[in-house]
Parts: structure tokens; C-alpha cells; sequence
């Protein structure tokens, strides 16, 4: 039987295949081993699927506008970036485009291709790349604290004018759902598993 | 069976990327052919370093006004702590706690946290290994959420664009903040956990 070792604390262990609804821990400091998940790569194919066709609407339709003295104004995830750059403020217009709009994307994109080969067995000399970059750019997708900033944005502007909901918003919802369940459905451990043994493959 | 070792005692090395575990010195991973380290490489000065910039940068982020809303005409810069005591004053008392919590709070939590780990591996300190560990988790979690305000002020600039009558103008703190965000980010994935367990003044 292979070792494996904590990534946190380096303890070394005998890992076994935890159980699906089992979450294995790392019994010295407690870190989340694994968490299997039933069917995690079929489900990780569908909801990068899903992600990829709501990521459209999410970007383009207007996620709120508010309404002074008769004419309205409405906000895109782009026109934000836009404006921001438009002032001068680059730095933090990349920012934002990067977590609220590239990262996201090429978080569905990387699950998408990732799945799609360990599906269909397919060996690809790009698979253990694309699942590095996916690893190191989760936590630069950052749609769940947009959001956040998007409830506080409409309470401050309630006070001036009113503000109204645009589609763009339930699209961004969605995705936010779907990037959610994707995280937690995409079993790192059993696609690294699939991943080397089709590298034997090549 | 349950081992008490770590991996390096035992001359083993864990894949950052993949978790398969190879020899000391091996360059590559044989899974992923990624680089092989036994700890992530100069982890407590990359730390120290991004950490002392994200200091120099809180205070700018703090003092400067981070938006200017102009009203009729007239201006009105505020700062991160001015735009909560507006909150405060049109009685949103909830939202001004979340964006204390998210734009004040979460920033100081981090880098005295990061901090005090850094000293803590460096000196060798007596600390519970585990309840360090826990720390460390909290802070890599928490760190995203410090974007709040810059989301908040992303969208109000691009809605709040009415010329003469109302707009809002994002102010030089707002790119400092946004430094503090992204180097206390980077400044917790540099620290490496595993220095934690390996300070032998440690307990568990
Ligand atoms: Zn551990
Ligand atoms: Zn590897």
C-alpha cells in the first residue's frame, strides 16, 4: 500500500478510500483529506457545462440599475471594470476583472476540460497542467464576495434612488450555486488518481 | 496502523500539486513532473516580506478616501471608516458591521496572525501546534472576503454616473486596499503549515 502525507502538518499516512459521504481528516491536525463525492467526475463534466452556459448572461445582462429623476442606469460585471478603468484606476479594475470575471471563467473552462478527458479516458499531456492551475486559482475566483458587495452596493443606494434587479443577477445567482456544487463535487484526490494513471498511458 | 512521522523525517517528500510522495531530492514530480520541494522555498521570508508591504499599505488604504460621492455638485470623500459611520448614521446597522468585519477586522486579523505564526516558527516559540494550524486556516479562508469593498465600490461607480447631478469617484485608497487584499493573499499561500509542526518546541 503507497504512503501519503498531510499537506498541512506532513504527518505520514496509510491512506484508505474513505467511504462517499465520508470525509476523511488528518487525524494530527485535523486537515480535510478527502471528500468523495458520488460520480465526482460526471458531475464536475455537468456543472462545468452549466457554468460555462450561465457565465454568458452572468457577464453581459445587467445585474442591478437604479432609477434617478426618469432615467435609469444599469451595471454590468464589464461595465464596472470599465468605468473603474476609465477614471484611472487600473490596478483595481484588473483586480476585479481578473476575480470577478477571467478566474471564474477559467475555473469552469480548466473543470470542463479536466472532466471531459478523465470521462472519456482520454490521455492528454496537458491534464496534470490544467489540474495544477485549477488547484492554485480556486480562491482567485471570487463571485460569492461579489455578490456580497453587491448587497451592501444596493442598501447604500437605497437611501438616493431606487434600485431594481436585473436578469443579469438571477444568471450571476445561478452561477454562484453552480461554482459552489463544483467545488465541493470535484474530488481532487480521485482525479489525481485517474490523472497518473493516464499519464501511464502517454 | 497509524504512523506518528512526518514525511521528511521518513525521507519523504509530498507533491505540492498532486500529494504523490517521492524521495528527498527528486527534482520533478513522476506524476505531475512538478517542482519538488520538502517545504515551500524560502517560505517564512517570502511571508516576512509581503507581509511588511501589506503593513506600509494598510495605512494609506486607511487614511486616503477610498470613494468621493459628489452630490449636486459637491464632493464627498470617504474613508473605509467614514463609509461604516454612514452606514451607522442612515441606520443600517447590520451592513455596517459586515463591512467593519470584512474591510477592518479581517485585514488586522490576518497580519497580526500571519505575524505572530512567522515569529512563532522563527523563535521557535512553545505554541499548540494544532490550534496554530486552525489559525492558519481561518486566515487563508477569511482573506477573500476583505474584497467586499472594492466590489461594493466597483459597482457603485459604474451605476452612480449621472455627471452634474450624482457620481462616484473611486479614491487612491481603494487601489492600496486592494494591495493589502491580494499581498496578505499571497503572503498566507507562502507561508508553508508544515513549518508549524516542524518547530520542535511545539506541541500538539
Ligand atoms: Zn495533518
Ligand atoms: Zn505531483
Amino acid at each position: 500500500m503507497e504512503l501519503a502525507a498531510c499537506p498541512e502538518c506532513d504527518l505520514l499516512l496509510n491512506p484508505h478510500q474513505a467511504a462517499v459521504g465520508e470525509n476523511a481528516h488528518c487525524p494530527r491536525c485535523g486537515y480535510l483529506l478527502q471528500r468523495p463525492s458520488k460520480q465526482s467526475i460526471e458531475r464536475t463534466l455537468a456543472l462545468s457545462i452549466a457554468g460555462l452556459l450561465l457565465m454568458l448572461p452572468a457577464n453581459l445582462l445587467p445585474l442591478v440599475g437604479i432609477k434617478v429623476l426618469g432615467t435609469s442606469h444599469d451595471g454590468t460585471l464589464w461595465s464596472g471594470v470599465f468605468t473603474l478603468f476609465s477614471e484611472g484606476m487600473w490596478a483595481v479594475a484588473v483586480l476585479v476583472f481578473l476575480s470577478s470575471m477571467l478566474f471564474p471563467l477559467l475555473n469552469i473552462v480548466l473543470s470542463l476540460l479536466v472532466s471531459f478527458y478523465l470521462h472519456f479516458n482520454k490521455p492528454n499531456k496537458y491534464l496534470s497542467h490544467w489540474m495544477r492551475w485549477l488547484q492554485h486559482l480556486k480562491e482567485w475566483a471570487m463571485l460569492e464576495v461579489y455578490m456580497l458587495g453587491i448587497i451592501v452596493a444596493c442598501v447604500k443606494l437605497t437611501s438616493m434612488s431606487e434600485v431594481k434587479f436585473g436578469l443579469g443577477l438571477y444568471a450571476f445567482i445561478a452561477l454562484i450555486v453552480v461554482s459552489g456544487m463544483l467545488a465541493s463535487h470535484l474530488d481532487g484526490y480521485l482525479f489525481w488518481r485517474h490523472i497518473r494513471r493516464l499519464n501511464n498511458k502517454l | 496502523m497509524k504512523t506518528n512521522a512526518n514525511a521528511l523525517s521518513r525521507g519523504l517528500v509530498r507533491c505540492h500539486d498532486c500529494g504523490h510522495l517521492s524521495k528527498v531530492n527528486t527534482p520533478h514530480c513522476p506524476v505531475c513532473n512538478g517542482h519538488l520541494h520538502p517545504r515551500k522555498p524560502k517560505s517564512l521570508q517570502r511571508t516576512a516580506a509581503l507581509l511588511l508591504s501589506s503593513y506600509a499599505l494598510y495605512l494609506p488604504a486607511n487614511v486616503f478616501p477610498i470613494m468621493t460621492v459628489t452630490r449636486l455638485g459637491s464632493g464627498e470623500p470617504h474613508t473605509i471608516i467614514g463609509g461604516i459611520f454612514a452606514l451607522i448614521d442612515s441606520g443600517m446597522m447590520p451592513i455596517a458591521l459586515l463591512v467593519l468585519v470584512a474591510s477592518i477586522l479581517v485585514p488586522m486579523v490576518k497580519l497580526l496572525g500571519l505575524s505572530l505564526l512567522v515569529f512563532s516558527v522563527y523563535f521557535n516559540w512553545p505554541i499548540n501546534a494544532r490550534l496554530a494550524t486552525v489559525v492558519y486556516r481561518i486566515i487563508a479562508f477569511v482573506g477573500r472576503w476583505s474584497m467586499l469593498d472594492i466590489f461594493m465600490i466597483t459597482i457603485l461607480v459604474s451605476l452612480v454616473n449621472l455627471g452634474g447631478v450624482a457620481q462616484v469617484i473611486a479614491g487612491p485608497a481603494a487601489t492600496a486596499f486592494a494591495c493589502v487584499v491580494v499581498l496578505t493573499m499571497f503572503a498566507a499561500t507562502s507561508f508553508d503549515p508544515r513549518l508549524i509542526w516542524d518547530n520542535p518546541n511545539a506541541y500538539e
